[in-house]
Formats: structure tokens, sequence, C-alpha cells
């Protein structure tokens, strides 16, 4: 009975058995720090931001030769500094003319400038032919609205660079049950014949996936005029409001890529014949979004075959070409081609310097972002992608005055990698907790199980100095 | 190769419509799409308010031309098909009022969906690949952004779910992050909560401007108590704003000053504060169809000049084309009817619990 009443006598209560014990919480603590500490803490790997620095201030620069007739120039021997002067006087920065003689060279994407006897300027491919008696300003003039059109308040109308776009033609009847509607029509012969050769023009740009469908109920959300003779107007003000969003719809949604919608609105028989004011086409423009054209057939119709379809598919064309941002030939030039390659060059060139300053700007925001804030993990995907845009963009600049295909390809793929980069899911920084929520989450967790053992530490500590010093003082036997 | 008949034209497509474009611009928001996020934040039955809020703000944003496919609703919880609501699969902002939950709606994320985390991947747009485009913000530096939140909140904060909170930092640093990556080109703030001022404290990046039902320390009610469901149908804030709102229309010429300048402290029962000056335009010269509205510019195209191409090309690849038959859109899907079977267990096991409590006590007293 005497060792139970002694508790120094217990065998759980001998100093060594309590000690280990004790020692042996504080073993798991201290080997878990290290555990806790590395799966707590966020994976932040360095980004290149030196390389980043480097290539944004570099700036592209996509040189163009331009060839002029040893004949012409062996007449007036001043004329080839002269343009040349005039040229670079006014292009911007990211576009550099070379005017030279014509060594007949017929490497890609070199221009020709020939003088001939008619009366027309005309451009062929990449020839361009002028009268003779063209005065050089003129001549420089429109070189420079060819080869680096003008930024005008129209370019807001062109949609966002994007790699892959789908095109969604949608012919919406108002209400087929009103009698007389449109139940089908040719529409694979009319992509292929006014939309497919654009794509395969813009191909080294962009990947389009094309869908079409055909509805047979889109009411109008607003009633629209009615004029004396019968006629449907639309004014400028309906026409804002023309598309009926919340009930029309005009494209799957299959894919996040970009939609470029276009709509073949057939209005009820009783109200036609709808017409936009101040359109002869009957047609407009959506920016960015997309073109509807306006078509009334007649009572009896109710298939759109390639007589119709002739008359709307070139409307639809030059939508997507004004979407797409295919500069117009200058006024005053005549081309045979419905697209001359100096406005697909123009093309190309506008989309490299416009996703090359993307890709830039967004390898910019990526570092600056990183080092803002300071919980957002950064992955090696991410560095990976943002290594890959950077090669992208040093590959672009030894490219760039020799493909410009290439040098369109390159900057879109710099963009694309970047703005993958930006985007990565992994990189979502952890979310913002004040300080002293973390505290009011982390005392009552760790506080009463932690001060137990730290008073039980200090407790120890005490009883065995206590014991060393009596040890010490007791005499030796 | 093509079999080419040439048609020559001389070019001038498109050339005449830059005055009519500057004239469109003048004065107003150069954007071309418009987007809404609209987000209630709170669960449960008793929060049908919240819902109602959202509801409310969607049908408005919807009617005014923000398709469907713009709009990113969040609802934390489904009130319309509560076992507790009496009209099953309706929202009533106010006793007779118009069905908000109406016959097409599409809520984007549900239920527990909503999520803070979820919220800042979509402002962010770091959102996993395989995440629909229905529910991703795929906005441009073109894109005017109404982001309307509601819930309960504090000072700086806002509450998801009953278990984790947003908070004006986040609010903020999303907002930012989407600058650096150009995924806006204005945004109009509105949040309904308790010191809601408080959460646009923190927002510094530009071309904001934000508005709120209460200021810090100040709280914000709801509006009328129905009998019927026994719970608030609406908040007061909402409330009020709706009754502005609802005089807009698609080619309303109203601006944001206008619309604050409709707040009415005594009806709303708190004071509704206004954030600009991030903002560059001036309030009394932005419309409210820049942010509640679709976008409004349009280009009558005129030209005689059209492209003409080849009569037969035979070597491009054969287009891929789907020819779908859409007779009317599909009906929308009908929300699932959320369970309590947890719920139902701890209040039976509760009830177990003080009966075996009483028959101890009863078991003690008789016993001594």
């Amino acid at each position: 009975m005497g060792s139970l009443l002694d508790p120094s006598l217990l065998f759980f209560q001998q100093d060594r058995v309590r000690r280990t014990i004790i020692a042996a919480y504080w073993a798991v603590i201290l080997l878990a720090t290290p555990l806790w500490w590395n799966i707590t803490s966020i994976e932040r790997l360095p980004l290149p931001a030196g390389r980043v620095h480097t290539e944004t201030q570099r700036a592209l620069t996509l040189p163009a030769t331009i060839q002029l007739e040893p004949g012409l120039v062996d007449s007036k021997p001043h004329i080839i500094n002269e343009l040349q002067s005039l040229l670079d006087k006014r292009l911007s920065n990211s576009i550099t003319a070379n005017v030279r003689v014509n060594d007949q060279n017929t490497s890609p994407g070199v221009y020709n400038l020939v003088f001939w006897d008619k009366e027309d300027a005309v451009l062929e491919g990449r020839t361009l032919k002028f009268p003779r008696g063209t005065s050089l300003t003129s001549l420089s003039d429109t070189i420079i609205k060819l080869l680096d059109p003008p930024p005008t308040s129209q370019d807001f109308r062109i949609a966002p660079y994007s790699s892959r776009y789908r095109l969604s033609f949608t012919l919406l009847n108002e209400d087929a049950s009103s009698g007389s509607y449109i139940s089908g029509w040719s529409v694979q012969a009319a992509l292929r014949r006014y939309i497919q050769p654009i794509l395969s023009r813009v191909s080294d740009l962009h990947n389009c996936t094309i869908e079409s469908q055909i509805q047979f109920h889109a009411p109008l959300a607003f009633e629209p005029h009615k004029l004396e003779d019968n006629t449907t107007a639309l004014t400028a003000e309906d026409l804002t409001i023309f598309v009926n969003t919340a009930e029309w719809t005009l494209s799957s949604s299959t894919s996040t890529d970009p939609v470029l919608h276009f709509a073949l609105f057939v209005p009820n028989a009783e109200r036609r014949p709808v017409k936009v004011i101040d359109s002869r086409t009957n047609t407009f423009l959506l920016p960015q979004w997309g073109g509807v054209v306006i078509y009334n057939p007649g009572d009896e119709q109710d298939h759109l075959g390639s007589d119709a379809l002739d008359q709307i598919f070139p409307l639809f064309a030059q939508h997507l070409l004004t979407l797409l941002g295919v500069p117009s030939v200058p006024a005053g030039i005549k081309t045979p081609d419905a697209l001359s390659d100096w406005q697909i060059d123009a093309l190309l060139r506008r989309r490299a310097i416009e996703t090359n300053q993307g890709a830039r700007d967004i390898l910019k925001s990526t570092v600056t972002l990183v080092n803002e804030l300071e919980n957002m993990p950064v992955g090696k995907v991410v560095q990976d992608e943002v290594q890959a845009a950077l090669s992208a963009l040093e590959r672009l600049h030894s490219l760039s005055s020799k493909s410009l295909t290439d040098a369109a390809r390159l900057s879109s793929e710099a963009y694309t990698l970047a703005s993958r980069a930006f985007f990565n899911p992994d990189m979502l920084a952890m979310l913002y907790f004040p300080t002293e929520h973390k505290y009011a989450v982390y005392t009552p967790l760790f506080a009463s199980a932690v001060i137990p053992l730290i008073a039980a530490a200090v407790r120890e500590l005490l009883a065995w100095r206590k014991q060393k010093a009596a040890k010490a003082a007791a005499p030796v036997q | 190769m093509r079999a080419i008949i040439f048609s020559i034209c001389a070019c001038l497509a498109l050339a005449s419509p830059e005055e009519s474009a500057q004239e469109f611009f003048a004065g107003s928001s150069n954007h071309t799409n418009n987007w809404a996020v609209l987000i209630s934040a709170s669960k449960y039955w008793f929060n049908y308010r919240h819902m109602s809020n959202t509801l409310a703000l969607y049908r408005t944003v919807k009617r005014l031309g923000i398709p469907d496919s713009n709009i990113i609703m969040m609802l934390a919880d489904d009130a319309a098909c509560n076992p507790r609501n009496r009209d099953a699969a309706n929202v009533y902002p106010s006793p007779g009022g118009v069905d908000l939950y109406g016959d097409n709606i599409e809520v984007d994320y549900r239920g527990y969906e909503v999520t803070v985390e979820n919220v800042i991947r979509l402002l962010t747009g770091r959102q996993d690949p395989s995440v629909p485009r229905s529910k991703r913000l795929l906005t441009d530096d073109r894109s005017n952004i109404f982001v309307y939140m509601t819930g309960h909140g504090g000072n700086e904060f806002l509450k998801f779910q009953d278990s984790e909170e947003i908070s004006a930092h986040d609010v903020g640093d999303a907002f930012a992050q989407m600058w650096e990556k150009k995924r806006y080109h204005e945004i109009f703030f509105m949040i309904d909560t308790c010191q809601a001022s408080s959460m646009y404290s923190q927002l510094h990046s530009p071309n904001i401007f934000a508005t709120g039902s209460s200021q810090v320390g100040e709280n914000s009610y709801s509006y009328h108590n129905d009998h019927t469901i026994g719970v608030s149908l609406i908040d007061r804030y909402t409330h009020y704003i709706l009754g502005f709102l609802e005089n807009v229309n698609k080619t309303s010429h109203a601006t944001m000053q206008d619309f604050f300048d409709y707040y009415d402290t005594t009806a709303i029962g708190s004071h509704p504060g206004v954030r600009s000056d991030l903002f560059a335009r001036p309030l009394n010269e932005t419309l409210i169809t820049d942010f509640f509205g679709g976008v409004a510019h349009v280009e009558v195209s005129n030209s005689d000049c059209t492209p003409v191409f080849g009569d037969v090309v035979e070597e491009e690849a054969p287009v891929r084309s789907k020819e779908t038959m859409v007779v009317k859109a599909a009906p929308p899907s009908s929300p699932q009817p959320t369970t309590v079977d947890g719920k139902g267990i701890r209040a039976w096991g509760s009830f177990g619990l003080i009966g075996l409590i009483l028959s101890w006590v009863a078991f003690r007293t008789s016993g001594s």
C-alpha cells in the first residue's frame, strides 16, 4: 500500500519514464517542424526577370524591300534616295523599308514598283503598277498605306487576336409559324466560295472552325417603325438593339475560342421589306462581334440557293475581312485580286506587332505580379512557359528580317505561351488573411496544446536542476 | 488552283463610316462588349433575399441586353426549389411581383461551387482548361464588366457559404491582376451587404468605380418580411435601385450620376457609398447602359465593293460545318432540389439526446 501512496514510487512516475515521455512529445514537435515548414511554404521558382526586361526593351522591326525597275533608276538616279528618305520619314517605328534596284531577285516578301503607260494604278500580287507621271509624294503615300496602314478610329472593329476563331453562321427566321419562311440554305457551297478562300489566305495567323444553323423562331425585342409605303425601316438606334441576345442562340458553347457571328435575318412576311436606313446592302456590322444581313425573300421562296447567297455571302466575307483586320486597298488603286498579297502582308505585320507587344506586356505583368504578390506560387510549368515565350521572342528577332510569315507565327506563339503562363491555374495567390485573423485561428488551436507541454518541460527542468544541486550538496558516503 | 472570275473594283469599302463611328463614340464608352458577374454568397433558406437580389439584377442586365453567355451568375443556394418555398420554382422580390426565376435562367455556379477561390479564379482567368465556356469570364481590354455581390458581410469582408470570406484585399488584388492582363476596359462594382463601403476600400486599379449599400459601421437592411413564406423577400438597397433600373431601357440616356442621385437614404435605411476616384470619365457622362446593357455600337456597311473570289475552289479543305436545326433554345436546366439528409440525422440525434437526459433526470429524482 505504501508504494501506491507515494507517487514517486509509481512506475510511470519514475523520473526517467516521466522525462522520457515529455521528451518524446518535444521530439515529435521538433521533428515535425521542418515537415510543417516544408508543406506550408509556397513553391516560388525564380522567373528570368532580367531576360524579360531585356526582351521587353527590344523593339521589333519588320523590314520590307521595295524594288524599282533598272530602266527607271537609270533615267532618274536620285529616285532611290528620294523615295527612301520619304518612306523613312513617315513609316512607323516597327516597319522599315529598303528601296533598291530590281536585281531579278524573286525572293518572297519583295515588293516591285513598276511604271506603265496606262492611266490607272493597279495592284497585282506584290507588284504595284503606277502611271508614269505619278509624283514621288503620292507614290510614297500609297506605299505607306499599303505597308503600314495608319491607325484609324475604326480599328476598334477588329477582333482581338486569337490563334483560333469560331465562325458561326445563323439563318434566323423571325417566326416560322407566321407562314412564309426559309427552311434551308445552300450554305456549304457559299462557304466554300466566299469564306474558305479568305480563311486559307489567313491560315498562317488563324485556325478557324465554322458552324452553321437555322433557327425558326427569332423574335425581335422591339417594334420597328413602319413607313407609309409599307416598308419597315430600321434606324441607327434600332440597329443597336437589333440583336436579341436574350432569345437568339447564335453560337454553341463547345469551346472557349472567340466567336465571330454572322447572322442572316429573315423578317416575317407582314414586315417585308425591312430596310436598314442608309444601307444599300441592308447590312450592318457590330464591332468585334460580327455582322448582320437582313434579307427579304419573295413570298414563295423557301430555300436560299446560290442566287440568293451570292448576294449575301459577299457581305459576310466583307464583314469577316473587317473583323480580322485585313486593311482595305487605298482609294484609287485597282486590284484584280480579291485579297492582294500586300493586304495579307500588312495584316501579318499588324498582327505580328500586336502579338509581339502583347507577349511582352504579359511577360512584364507576370514578373511584376509575382514580385508584388508574395504568396503567389510559381511552379515549374509557369517557369518553363515564360522561358519558352522568351526564346520565341528571341528567335523572332533573328528571323523577322527574313520571313514575315515566320515573324507572325513566332510572335503569336510567344503571345500564346505568355498568356498560358499568366493564366496557369496553379498561380493563384493564397487568399489574403489579416494578421489578427491568423492569431485568432492559431491561438485556440495551438495554445491549449503547447502551454501544458511548455509548463511540463519547465517544471521538469527545474526539478532536475534542484535534484542535481541536492546531489552535489549531499555528503559523500 | 482557282479558276478565278476577277472583279475589278475600286475598294472604297467602309471608308466613309469614320465620321459616323466618331459620332457614336462622342461621350460614350469605348467598349465593344459587356459582361456581368452576379454573386449571391449566402446559403440557407433564410437568406432567400440574397438570391432574390442577385436574380433581380440578372433579370435587369438580361433585359437591357447582356446575353446569357456574358453573364456569370453564382447562387450559393437554391431558394426557388427549396422545399420551404410555398411557390415552388418561383422567386418573388415583392408580394405579387414578377417571378424572378422565370422560364429562361442560366445559373453558372451553384451551391458549393460558389467559393472564394472560384470567384478569384473566375476574375483572374486562372482556371483549369476543362472549365466550360459558361463558367469563364472571357473578357478583353474592350469589355465593360458589372460586378455585383451580395451576402452577409462586415468590415472588409463578405461571407461565402457560411464558412469562408472574401476580403476587400482579395477583390482589389483580383481586379489589379485583371488590369495587368488587360481583362477589362471599365468595371462597375456594386455590393449590397452590411458595411458595404469597406469592400471597395482596397481597390487600386484604374477605371473602376464602385458603390455599396452602406457605410462602414452601418448595417444594410432587408425589405418586406413576407409572412406566407416566413422570410424577407429582398434587401432594401437592391429593392430601391430596382425602382430606378426598371425605368431604364436599352436605348436610355440615363447616367450613373442620375442613378446615384436617386439614392434615398431614408427609404434605404443606410447611407449608400460611391467611390469614383479611380474612374476616368465623369459619372454624369457615363451611361447606365455602358454597364447594364449590351453594347450599342453599330456600323452600317454601305459598300458596293465586296471581295469576289473565284468560282469554285477545288483544293481547299472541305468545310467542316455542322448543320443543326434549332427550333427554340433548349429548355433551361431545372435545378435539383437540395437534400437535407445530414441535417435530418442531426435533428433526430439531438431529439434523442434530450430525451435520454430527461429520462435520466426523472429516474434520479424518483430514485432518491
